[in-house]
């Protein structure tokens, strides 16, 4: 009984050949019940080694297939291909990992051709067992959501908008627009931040099939690749976004006016309680911080609300709740950008002792022109120009005790500040550039480091161990490793490149998506050189600096590509779906529910069957084939196809014997 | 609370204020200080010479409170580091703890590993802890700006875990905080005392003692803090002379924490050794300037 078997047993070049002895391996194969064909190959995967298979089940009639090759995750989609075009069900096939879990980790051929020998032999057992599957087809929604809206996501979305796919742009903030938004120029080419993003702006604000959702979060995600269900929840504003103008009256009127510090720019300017995000803000309208406003802390405002009194529109409106909307996506594409590392804890910065002590991002709204100080660049302390300025770069990157990882913008960005304090302060100034190494990899970045350095600029190489905050002066310890020297600099202003983190609120929504993240808590690409956009989740993408610390141009580049593989989905009006998800036993099935409490998808439900019985019920459209349920099933009613108990037991057994 | 009381070399044979003070104030504080007999040089000052000398000395010390079943206080922070390395070695690598055990064995004595090792500002802060201190002020040291300083073994290496935090020490200003003191930060908080200096540029060692006092005055501080024999000597013994290599003349009060301690608990000079300080303590009165 049992299926007719061949077994092929690939070379990989010398990746398997050099450490296990295919032909033996072959050659034992042969030996072994329902195995009557067995052969090896120098490439399975190639041209020839696809003719080999055909040729193999046309002549020997079979009706299962062992490839004795790489991991599944490389080829088994390739082999499904080559098994099915060859007559062969797609799902009659067994990879038998040889070179991952083999030859790759081994160094002893004799024992390592063993090894390959039962790892073979298992893989035959449990052929001899297998089913052949059908897909079954789903309905794809063209839909799209975008979460984010910096400069990746607004490309994204762009870029799916021009397909003709309905875009959903989320954005928490107010206002679309992201990091690039606050940045003044951008490296190397020192164009405009604003004047580059704004257009992109605009035209995802004006865009027929984008629209915005700003001032709002995705709070749950349900379904699966090809069907997402969202809720968005849109926060109050409390400004009605249809009668607000964005005159800004409100703002100039509010009695809290410069009093609240002003995040979009870091803390250094205030602003007031109802405001303007920034003047390019798309949407430009007008919105209230519940945090501060006193008729919402305090329910009341002097004698009224000024806003109110101001507002010519009536826009206006305290009784605004937050509203959850659901929206339905067949593919979503994250670009939630990154957070910059808080210098607060590496206290020998001096971050927390001085308002000297600043972040690039806070010098950036200083260089700004709609920044603060209107880009004059002033001492916080003080409001005086400063003499000399110091940049200490890897703060906090590259270190073993915070972020080992590198940004890959700090050193371009604190040469691109060197330029423009340069230009805007004159020649004289003092700057000094404390760095780790100058990593100018990109396009055009080695010329504008030359160019910094032939300027009248001071190069350390180092890391400060301590910034010294004296009420008089700032000093600087640095020890020099190019002229193995200890400096001690005195300056007026410092400027920490802080390292690039991933968003505080990054492991909820990795929870609420279902993706992945590193160790460093960026979300994780499902293969970091062949799927750099993917997530191992169906239908989610990721793009911009959400996945690691990147530029604009890599974000850009990465949030086309996000848009592309989206597409491929929203394209096809109907997608298969993997037949290998859970089945119930019904005979066996007790009702008891722990599936439906274990199952991450929601796809089990419990119904009633025949004679009143209650049983559980599994939506194929909605199983991910995880098999969580299939281990937590105290009866075995729960089988999850293509790994059946009576499959996979058979072959533990030949393993381990 | 009961602690093997470790000694170490600087505290008993010139620093006698600090032993004085210690034994003093924490008894009031509930902790029982036994002295063992047998305990000798902890290692630290070997290291340079013979590693495997320090680690068996070290082991060796710990042994002895082991014995007694008793954790160790050690006041000194270079011994503290000794024995608490030692401790990390020997409990990670149990091949060495065989080998330093075969030393031992003369003596009848084995190293297992049950004793903790303490030092004033941990004994303090989290053992003990700062409410319990709180309880027994009687004189608050009231408008006094004090400079604290750590010593550099009490906070580092930060890898084999210290006392306190490498970059941000602050218990000892919390004690000072709760027994009345204002302790403030000045940006020279962490330097160096010179201390480990002085075997061979005992110029540079006074240089550092005097750049650190010259600022701590300059800053308007009413008195300077330690919990380090070594780091005490360079403040409060050399002072006058470590003043000449900045050209300036130095008036820093220097005391130990548990002194100052002592003094909010309404315990005589006298018994906490203030005679023995011999920068200028006396403008310190308690309770006011």
């Amino acid at each position: 009984m049992g299926n007719r078997i061949g077994v092929f047993v690939c070379h990989c070049g010398i990746n398997i050949a050099a450490t296990v002895d295919v032909k033996k391996v072959a050659g034992y194969a042969k030996t072994l019940d329902n195995v009557v064909v067995a052969k090896d190959y120098k490439y399975m995967c190639s041209a020839g080694g696809a003719k080999l298979i055909t040729e193999s089940v046309n002549e020997y009639k079979l009706d299962s297939v062992v490839i004795a090759c790489c991991s599944p995750r490389m080829h088994e989609h390739t082999f499904r291909g080559v098994v099915e075009s060859a007559g062969v069900n797609a799902f009659n096939l067994e990879i038998a990992n040889i070179r991952e879990q083999c030859s790759w980790v081994h160094d002893d051929k004799a024992r390592a051709t063993e090894k390959a020998k039962i790892l073979v032999r298992g893989a035959v057992s449990k052929a001899r067992l297998l089913e052949p599957l059908q897909t079954s087809k789903i309905k794809v929604n063209s839909n799209a959501l975008v979460v984010g809206a910096g400069i990746a996501g607004i490309q994204s979305a762009l870029d799916l908008a021009e397909e003709g796919h309905k875009v959903y742009l989320v954005e928490k903030n107010p206002s679309i627009g992201g990091r690039m938004a606050q940045l003044d120029k951008t490296f190397p080419t020192l164009d405009c931040s604003g004047c580059i993003l704004t257009p992109k702006m605009m035209e995802a604000a004006k865009h027929p099939n984008i629209e915005l959702l700003t001032y709002s979060e995705v709070v749950s995600v349900e379904g699966s690749i090809g069907n997402y269900s969202v809720k968005v929840k849109k926060k109050a504003r409390f400004v009605d976004m249809d009668k607000c103008t964005g005159c800004g009256d409100c703002v100039a009127a509010c009695r809290l006016k410069g009093r609240i510090s002003n995040e979009f720019d870091e803390g250094i300017g205030k602003r007031s309680a109802i405001y303007l995000p920034f003047p390019q803000a798309v949407p430009l309208k007008c919105v209230i911080d519940k945090n501060h406003c006193l008729m919402l802390t305090l329910g009341k405002c002097g004698t009224g609300p000024l806003c109110v009194d101001a507002c010519e529109a009536n826009a206006i409106d305290f009784k605004q709740k937050d509203e959850e909307v659901e929206i339905k996506v067949g593919a979503i594409v994250v670009a939630t950008g990154y957070d910059l590392l808080d210098p607060t804890s590496l206290y020998e910065y001096g971050y927390a002792h001085s308002k000297d002590v600043i972040t690039t991002m806070q010098m950036e709204r200083l260089i700004s022109t709609s920044g603060p100080t209107g880009g004059e660049i002033l001492r916080p302390s003080n409001g005086e120009k400063p003499k000399s300025i110091t940049y200490i770069l890897c703060v906090g990157s590259r270190d073993e005790t915070q972020c080992t990882w590198c940004c890959r913008i700090g050193c371009m960005s604190a040469l691109k500040h060197a330029y423009l304090l340069k230009e805007k302060l004159g020649d004289n100034v003092e700057l000094n550039i404390c760095y780790t190494d100058i990593r100018s990899f990109g396009k055009g970045y080695e010329e504008f480091y030359h160019k910094i350095r032939g300027m009248n600029t001071n190069f350390f190489r180092g890391r400060p161990s301590e910034v010294h905050v004296s009420p008089d002066k700032i000093t600087v310890d640095i020890f020099d490793t190019t002229t193995s020297k200890l400096f001690e600099i005195d300056t007026d202003l410092v400027v920490l490149v802080p390292a690039i983190v991933p968003r505080a609120d990054a492991d909820n929504l990795a929870r609420i998506l279902h993706i992945s993240q590193g160790a460093d808590g960026f979300f994780l690409e499902a293969h970091p050189k062949l799927r750099p956009v993917d997530t191992t989740t169906g239908g989610v993408f990721i793009a911009g600096c959400c996945q690691g610390p990147k530029d604009i141009q890599d974000s850009v580049a990465q949030a086309s590509a996000a848009a592309a593989r989206a597409a491929n989905i929203l394209s096809k009006k109907e997608l298969e779906s993997e037949p290998m998800i859970s089945v119930v036993d019904e005979d066996l099935c007790s009702g008891c529910g722990t599936c439906i409490s274990v199952c991450p998808y929601n796809a089990i439900e419990k119904v009633e069957g025949e004679g009143g019985k209650m049983l559980a019920k599994v939506n194929e459209a909605l199983c991910m084939g995880c098999g969580a349920c299939v281990a937590s099933c105290p009866s075995g009613a729960m089988q999850q196809r293509g790994y059946k108990d009576k499959q996979m037991i058979p072959m533990i057994d030949e393993e381990t014997s | 609370m009961k602690y093997a009381l470790y000694p170490g070399c600087v505290m008993p044979t010139e620093q006698y204020a600090y032993e004085l003070s210690i034994r003093e104030v924490l008894p009031k504080l509930g902790v029982e200080l036994v002295d063992l007999k047998g305990f000798s040089c902890c290692g630290g000052p070997l290291k340079s010479v013979n590693q495997m000398i320090t680690l068996s000395l070290a082991a060796r010390n710990i042994a002895i409170a082991e014995k007694e079943d008793l954790d160790i206080f050690a006041p000194c922070p270079i011994c503290h580091l000794t024995l608490s390395e030692a401790k990390r070695i020997l409990d990670s690598d149990p091949d060495m703890k065989e080998r330093v055990n075969n030393y031992l064995k003369d003596e009848g004595l084995t190293y297992t590993g049950t004793s903790d090792i303490v030092h004033t500002v941990d004994l303090l802060h989290d053992v003990i802890g700062i409410d319990k201190i709180k309880k027994l002020v009687k004189t608050p040291l009231k408008d006094i700006k004090i400079a604290s300083h750590y010593g550099c073994h009490t906070i580092r290496p930060s890898e084999i875990g210290r006392p306190d935090d490498s970059e941000n020490p602050e218990k000892m200003d919390r004690i000072l905080e709760v027994i009345g003191g204002k302790s403030e930060y000045y940006p020279e908080k962490l330097d160096c005392c010179g201390g480990l200096l002085n075997a061979n540029l005992p110029e540079s060692a006074l240089t550092k003692t005097g750049q650190k006092l010259q600022r701590i005055q300059e800053q308007g501080f009413d008195l300077l803090v330690d919990v380090c024999p070594w780091g005490h000597r360079q403040f409060d013994a050399k002072q006058s002379k470590a003043g000449e290599t900045v050209a300036t003349k130095l008036e820093v009060p220097v005391f130990y924490l548990t002194q100052l301690l002592g003094l909010s608990f309404g315990i005589s000079k006298e018994k906490l050794g203030l005679n023995l300080n011999l920068s200028p303590v006396e403008k310190i009165s308690v309770g006011g300037k």
